[in-house]
């Protein structure tokens, strides 16, 4: 094996014009992908994290059975209870994966600065788990101010166009008004503490979040509406739902729960659109592979027809023929995609040199553009364009294979 | 038994609604340790006669048998075993793989028989310092002479110690020196190893050393047919 595959490399080197232009389609096809996988890789990473983090939704968040359709119309029945509270973060916190649970509560109402109002939406939160759950984030968008804190029960964190249009900035006052759990209008004064921004357009100018205290005064409850879970690693998650579905269930706890990615429907759209765009351009550059390694071994078969004969009268059969030429394609797709390997290098150098920056749409701020080395897929990536190579090989391999003998011996 | 014995065969081939009759009823018999030329002018069937000996071809009728094994009864990877391990072949214009050295180019039969690279090598290297190319083994086919090549021909057709030799016009791209020297030492390998050779030539200096004379005509064999 190793003289024909000496050979097929002396083979690929003989026309090195047709073969450099092979590999390079091979290389810039393989690039193309590559990089746009360890750009979506890190992507997915910011808007995982973005989700998990930045929007507080944890890992898991376990919702009292039926939450989700009725509880709007009937929160009092679909809420947790301080026990059930007490009763589900003891369960849940048993498991080792789970890094905290926390309760929080839901709340949209009218804040006003004393001259103007504006409608909100905000997140009652235990301030110390809320840090938790931020964790490294926290450094990626920071709060101006001092944020929240168990000392000042009543200070809140708003959104920085909220804070804007409110004419608010920490130390500030002002006023919330929401509806309680008995449907009474209840109205405390607030002082903003921190302003944050909450990374999109559609959500900064509406955005609060407050003490899980203060909400559940201003809604005039000791019940919780959630209780959002920390994993120690997010590939957990759907493991770790089944497992604190079927013990919550074993402790006679009727509930419901959610993961990060069913809930943050940014974090779905955005993976659905770069998934489908990388469909496209995977389609594209198998396409270019198929058609160049195709056109080259063809070209090969044809200029090469004498010598299939001569290699057929000394006995090599039909298969070795095909095998012969398989290599060939084999070869190129390997030596294309060391090729791309070191493209995507060279990209990832020269994006890491100058460090760029863009803003998507709906997102609030610039974000840096990150391209990610996935060795993992690259690898998958060269495997997978080898075979493609070789396949494509095959086509040309077996019409050469099953040429007379003394017609291909007599071919000039 | 005799090493090739052909009966009634008959060859066509179809040029469009024309039929040329390239051989038309041959009868044939090869002994072991021959040195055979087939001759005869040009389009009488000499190189017909010599793809169906090497079972590269088929007759359109008769049959060939080499060393009893009938020859159209035999599979596509039967006839390729056969060639590889009983048939040398030596071509006119050499047909050595360009992108291998000379040794690599006689090593080609015996790793198409799957023998190791070690072995092949010095089974190979032993036949090309038998045509006396021993110092050029690393060479590729375009840096060598027309009678370097051919001579890479020979050794590659011996490697595998066929039982039978068939080369087609082996000396006619050759200059008469160089082909004096591949008549001598085709002439020396068969009397040394009592190798088959059967060849196609013109050459009247070939046809000088040759044993037996096989003239075709017409498709027909008119002299030598029978010893």
């Amino acid at each position: 094996m190793k003289n024909w595959i000496k050979m097929a490399i002396r083979n690929i080197l003989r026309n090195k014009r047709r073969s450099f232009v092979t590999l390079v389609a091979i290389g810039v096809g393989f690039a193309a992908v590559s990089l746009f996988r360890g750009y979506t890789d890190n992507t997915y990473f910011g808007l995982r994290e973005s989700a998990i983090r930045g929007e507080g939704l944890g890992h898991l968040i376990v919702y009292k059975a039926g939450w989700l359709q009725k509880g709007k119309l009937d929160p009092e029945r679909y809420m947790f209870s301080k026990e059930e509270v007490k009763k589900i973060t003891e369960i849940v916190t048993e498991e080792k994966d789970v890094v905290l649970a926390t309760p929080q509560i839901h709340l949209t109402g009218i804040v006003s600065n004393g001259n103007i109002s504006t409608i909100f939406l905000a997140q009652g939160v235990v301030s110390k788990d809320d840090r938790t759950i931020k964790g490294a984030w926290a450094s990626f968008r920071p709060i101006t101010g001092e944020g929240l804190n168990d000392k000042k029960k009543y200070g809140i964190e708003m959104a920085q166009d909220l804070a804007k249009h409110l004419n608010l900035e920490p130390g500030k006052d002002g006023v919330v008004m929401v509806s309680t759990l008995s449907g009474q209008m209840n109205a405390m004064d607030i002082q903003v503490s921190g302003v944050y921004d909450s990374g999109s357009d559609a959500t900064n100018d509406k955005f609060m979040r407050y003490n899980y205290d203060f909400a559940q005064s201003l809604y005039d409850t000791q019940m919780a509406e959630r209780i959002v879970i920390l994993l120690n690693d997010w590939k957990k998650t759907e493991t770790m739902r089944s497992r604190i579905l079927g013990k919550l269930a074993g402790q006679g706890i009727a509930c419901e729960i959610k993961t990060w990615n069913e809930l943050s429907l940014f974090y779905s759209k955005v993976r659905g659109m770069f998934d489908m765009i990388f469909l496209f351009l995977f389609s594209i550059v198998l396409v270019i592979v198929v058609m160049s390694t195709v056109n080259t071994m063809s070209m090969a078969v044809l200029e090469r027809t004498r010598e299939i004969g001569t290699l057929r009268a000394l006995g090599l059969k039909r298969k070795g023929v095909s095998l012969l030429f398989a290599i060939e394609g084999g070869l190129l797709g390997f030596l294309g995609s060391l090729i791309g390997m070191a493209l995507h290098l060279s990209v990832w150098a020269i994006i890491r040199g100058i460090s760029p920056t863009y803003t998507p749409p709906g997102v609030s701020t610039p974000i840096p553009l990150i391209v990610n080395l996935v060795p993992q897929s690259m690898a998958v990536l060269m495997i997978f364009l080898i075979f493609l190579s070789l396949a494509a090989a095959i086509l040309p391999a077996r019409r050469a294979a099953k040429q007379n003998v003394v017609d291909a011996l007599g071919h000039v | 038994m005799a090493l090739i014995e052909m009966e009634n065969i008959k060859k066509d081939y179809f040029l469009g609604e024309t039929v040329v009759h390239a051989l038309k009823g041959i009868n044939l018999q090869i002994d072991k340790g021959e040195f055979i030329a087939v001759w005869g002018p040009s389009g009488s069937g000499k190189t017909t006669l010599l793809n169906l000996m090497g079972a590269i071809d088929d007759p359109t009728e008769g049959e060939t048998a080499i060393s009893g094994k009938k020859i159209h009864s035999l599979s596509d990877n039967e006839r390729s075993e056969l060639r590889n391990e009983t048939i040398g072949f030596i071509f006119q214009g050499f047909n050595l793989i360009p992108v291998l050295s000379a040794l690599e180019n006689v090593m080609l039969p015996l790793q198409i028989m799957g023998i190791s690279g070690g072995e092949a090598k010095t089974r190979a290297l032993k036949r090309l310092i038998e045509v006396g190319l021993g110092e050029t083994m690393t060479q590729r086919p375009a840096k060598m002479s027309g009678g370097q090549q051919q001579r890479v021909a020979i050794a590659r057709a011996l490697v595998t110690d066929p039982s039978l030799v068939i080369a087609d016009e082996p000396t006619a791209n050759l200059d008469s020196e160089t082909a004096r020297m591949i008549i001598a030492l085709m002439r020396e390998l068969n009397e040394k190893e009592a190798t088959t050779f059967i060849f196609s030539t013109h050459d009247q200096r070939l046809l000088d050393q040759v044993k037996r004379l096989v003239r075709l005509e017409d498709g027909k064999i008119v002299n030598g047919g029978s010893k």
